[in-house]
């Protein structure tokens, strides 16, 4: 019963579905298809005056699409088994509940971490070969820089960890994936919508999508809602009172 | 189940089955047994006791209701406005004037006029006095909204669609205005008489020119900000005559910059070259005359409105209501998918094709009901915290339901999300599993939002907004406005045709695919 046997059966089960491996494909394609499409629609023309928007941030915003792929994977990691009732085997197999969640989410975010570096590394390269009219290719000797490219991969991670967490409460695919989608967008539409100045600042900073993407940003530090590691902390607390309420829930309930 | 209707020649039936018909003359060998479950009213009824029976359906109904209404006062308290603080007009334009004594008529012929911005105004104007916001009476020509009688920032009198070369005439009597336009000087056709009751016995008579500024955007990572961009009118003056009724020695003219009101928004101050007094010396003209900014106020249409949709700000709880939809959708297919139910449906009527369409108008129809309960609920609660908040008449009118577009709004909601649910199920039964299909919805619906908001460039996210079917939601706008991508029907038929494409494909699956 050690926790290397928890997690071969974790990876066994995760690797042997087919939505994982299309989850890996969306995540790769939709990072490096949106950010290089948008980067390549900005041609020669868009900056006229003054060129001082963020490159690296823009080459990055494939990662509000390929996000879906890593809630999908995520919850579809446990949300799948209450489904087929693969549950109650597992258990049975099994039965510390708390190795299990803790393996399961360990894969899972071992995972997305691995393919979302691959994803982002793609994406800079794609990216730097993409010429921006007044502005210098992407450079990972910018501090700045590498910290939205490798931030952006922990950004991913947290993001499973959230989703394995509200899986784990809702029991429930469709139901836990609306809700994450719930959490993730719809407070920055609302924002757009708000006129009043302080309340947009206040729900970009609280909410998990905006302030954890906070990581993204190069330029215009000063004028952030959130610091970008303090946005990448909202969201790991968002993550961590997820997976704490599922793992209290997972105790408690029956399967 | 109906009768068989519609069909000539006679029908022998017996309770054994296959039998034959007489159709023409010519027998043929088709059942005339009904199947026991094939009308498709039995079908609807089948189809509306699956979603009212399903806990998960009810509870997406409920949601949708639930989640609109419920967030709807927390983005109308967190929207605030002071646009109504500003001074209610603008008065700043170029005015060439002389007093005159009692009544009398002024005449000139706008020979010429430079189309700076099509609300650039070049007439004759009546007003009390030169301090900024005295009452006034004038006739104009603008480049693309023709001759226009306008009076004391509230009042709007559209004559002929017709621009300079065109004769102008203003006559006062006492308090009572009268404009006129004219094609060659002595044909004379009323344009409309407006009453101007503070005006002095001598007021100020003469040629005025104002060009509103244009509204530029830029876009940047986030958001798009505007600022206006002054805009400089010029208009040739020639035959100018004044004739008081009374008679007088007339001083000659003098120019002058008015510059009051609420400015004209944010513009920067007009540097407009003086043209001097020796020009406006020559007898009736031609005098050039040039001129920036606006004469108007609420009620003259070139003066904006507050900036603010506060329709769509009353009906975007729809956001997030619209993922409780997305979710009955997918799931009212998927969910069938997954328990093998379908199977049992297809069994019972195998007719797969009108099974889709059994279920899409049950959900579209279940879904439009609960999204009109949703939007109209939303829009009340949302008034009376927008009020409180600023947006309050003359800059706000309030709206109502009796206004055409407001209402097109409010419907156009429940519509949005009616299509959507189609939409949804449609995707459901293609993909047959709900997590890639609320998924891949969400994206093509919510994401395209987001990502267009981040796109430094406005050609680019308009045209995310243009071809997503994040579009539909354009039939919630009520007015114009600069980040307005595509026209209300326009974006909602981006989303219809999303929802045909995807019903098409559905239909040719299942009819192809085993269940």
């Amino acid at each position: 019963m050690t926790s290397a046997a928890a997690m071969r059966m974790e990876w066994t089960k995760l690797r042997t579905v087919p939505s994982t491996a299309w989850s890996i494909v969306g995540l790769i394609g939709l990072t490096v298809a949106t950010g290089s499409l948008l980067m390549w629609s900005l041609g020669t023309t868009h900056c006229a005056s003054h060129c001082d928007q963020d490159m690296p941030q823009l080459s990055l915003s494939g990662v509000y699409l390929a996000q879906l792929a890593v809630v999908v994977l995520a919850a579809l990691a446990i949300t799948s088994e209450y489904d087929t009732m693969m549950i109650r085997t597992t258990l049975a197999a099994r039965p510390r509940r708390l190795t299990v969640l803790g393996a399961k989410a360990a894969i899972v975010t071992a995972t997305v971490l691995v393919t979302g570096g691959i994803a982002v590394l793609a994406t800079f390269v794609v990216a730097r070969g993409i010429p921006v009219d007044g502005y210098l290719p992407l450079s990972l000797d910018d501090g700045a820089t590498r910290r939205a490219y490798f931030g952006t991969v922990a950004y991913l991670g947290l993001i499973a960890l959230f989703s394995v967490g509200v899986g784990t409460l809702v029991r429930h695919t469709a139901g836990a994936i609306t809700t994450m989608m719930a959490l993730l967008y719809v407070a920055p539409i609302i924002a757009q919508l708000v006129s009043d100045e302080r309340w947009r600042h206040r729900i970009e900073r609280y909410a998990p999508m905006s302030s954890g993407l906070t990581i993204q940003a190069t330029t215009h530090l000063d004028r952030l809602p959130i610091g970008p590691w303090h946005g990448l902390g909202v969201l790991a607390a968002y993550a961590a009172a997820a997976l704490l309420l599922g793992a209290i829930a997972f105790l408690v309930r029956d399967a | 189940m109906s009768q068989p209707t519609g069909r000539t020649g006679v029908e022998q039936t017996d309770r054994t089955g296959a039998d034959q018909t007489f159709r023409d003359g010519q027998p043929s060998y088709r059942t005339t047994v009904r199947n026991a479950r094939d009308g498709f009213g039995h079908l609807l009824g089948a189809e509306w006791t699956k979603l009212r029976s399903v806990r998960s359906s009810v509870w997406c109904l409920l949601a949708t209701v639930l989640l609109t209404v419920l967030i709807t006062p927390l983005i109308s308290a967190s929207s605030s406005t002071n646009a109504n603080e500003a001074p209610h007009f603008t008065d700043q334009f170029t005015f060439v004037h002389q007093p005159m004594a009692g009544d009398g008529t002024v005449v000139a012929r706008v020979s010429s006029q430079l189309n700076s911005q099509e609300w650039a105004r070049a007439g004759l104007m009546i007003k009390q006095n030169t301090t900024a916001g005295s009452p006034y009476a004038a006739i104009m020509v603008t480049p693309r909204h023709g001759v226009r009688l306008q009076a004391n920032f509230n009042t709007d009198i559209p004559g002929p669609d017709l621009g300079a070369p065109r004769w102008l005439r203003l006559t006062r009597s006492g308090a009572v205005i009268t404009g006129s336009e004219s094609t060659d000087g002595t044909t004379w056709h009323p344009v409309g008489t407006v009453r101007v009751g503070a005006l002095a016995p001598t007021a100020e008579i003469g040629m005025f020119v104002a060009s509103p500024p244009v509204l530029r955007v830029t876009k940047t990572s986030g958001g798009s900000s505007t600022s206006l961009v002054l805009s400089l009118g010029a208009a040739t003056f020639d035959r100018v005559t004044i004739q008081p009724n009374a008679p007088q020695q007339l001083p000659g003219w003098s120019e002058l910059m008015l510059n009051g009101g609420a400015g004209t928004k944010g513009a920067p101050p007009a540097n407009v070259p003086s043209d001097g007094d020796g020009p406006f010396t020559a007898g009736d003209g031609p005098f050039t005359v040039h001129g920036a900014g606006d004469v108007a106020g609420y009620g003259i249409p070139s003066f904006p409105l507050g900036d603010d949709d506060i329709v769509v700000n009353s009906l975007s709880g729809v956001q997030l209501g619209l993922l409780a939809v997305i979710a009955l959708g997918v799931l009212f297919a998927a969910g069938e998918y997954k328990t093998g139910m379908i199977r049992t449906t297809f069994a019972a009527t195998p007719r797969r094709r009108r099974v889709l369409g059994a279920k899409a108008i049950v959900v579209g129809v279940a879904v439009f009901v609960a999204g009109l309960v949703a939007s109209l609920i939303a829009f009340y609660v949302a008034q009376p915290v927008l009020r409180r908040h600023g947006y309050q008449p003359p800059a706000y009118p309030h709206p109502t339901l009796a206004d055409g577009t407001v209402l097109r709004a409010v419907i156009g909601t429940a519509l949005f999300l009616a299509v959507l649910a189609v939409f949804s199920l449609s995707v459901g039964v293609i993909l047959k599993r709900s997590a890639r299909a609320i998924a891949l919805v969400v994206g093509l619906v919510l994401v395209p939002q987001i990502v267009a908001s981040l796109v430094p460039s406005l050609g680019v996210a308009n045209w995310i907004n243009r071809l997503t079917p994040t579009a539909g939601l354009a039939i919630q706008h009520t007015r114009p406005r600069f980040d307005y991508a595509i026209a209300p029907w326009g974006g909602f038929a981006v989303l219809c045709g999303y929802a045909g494409v995807a019903l098409v494909v559905a239909i040719w699956l299942v009819r192809r695919r085993d269940a």
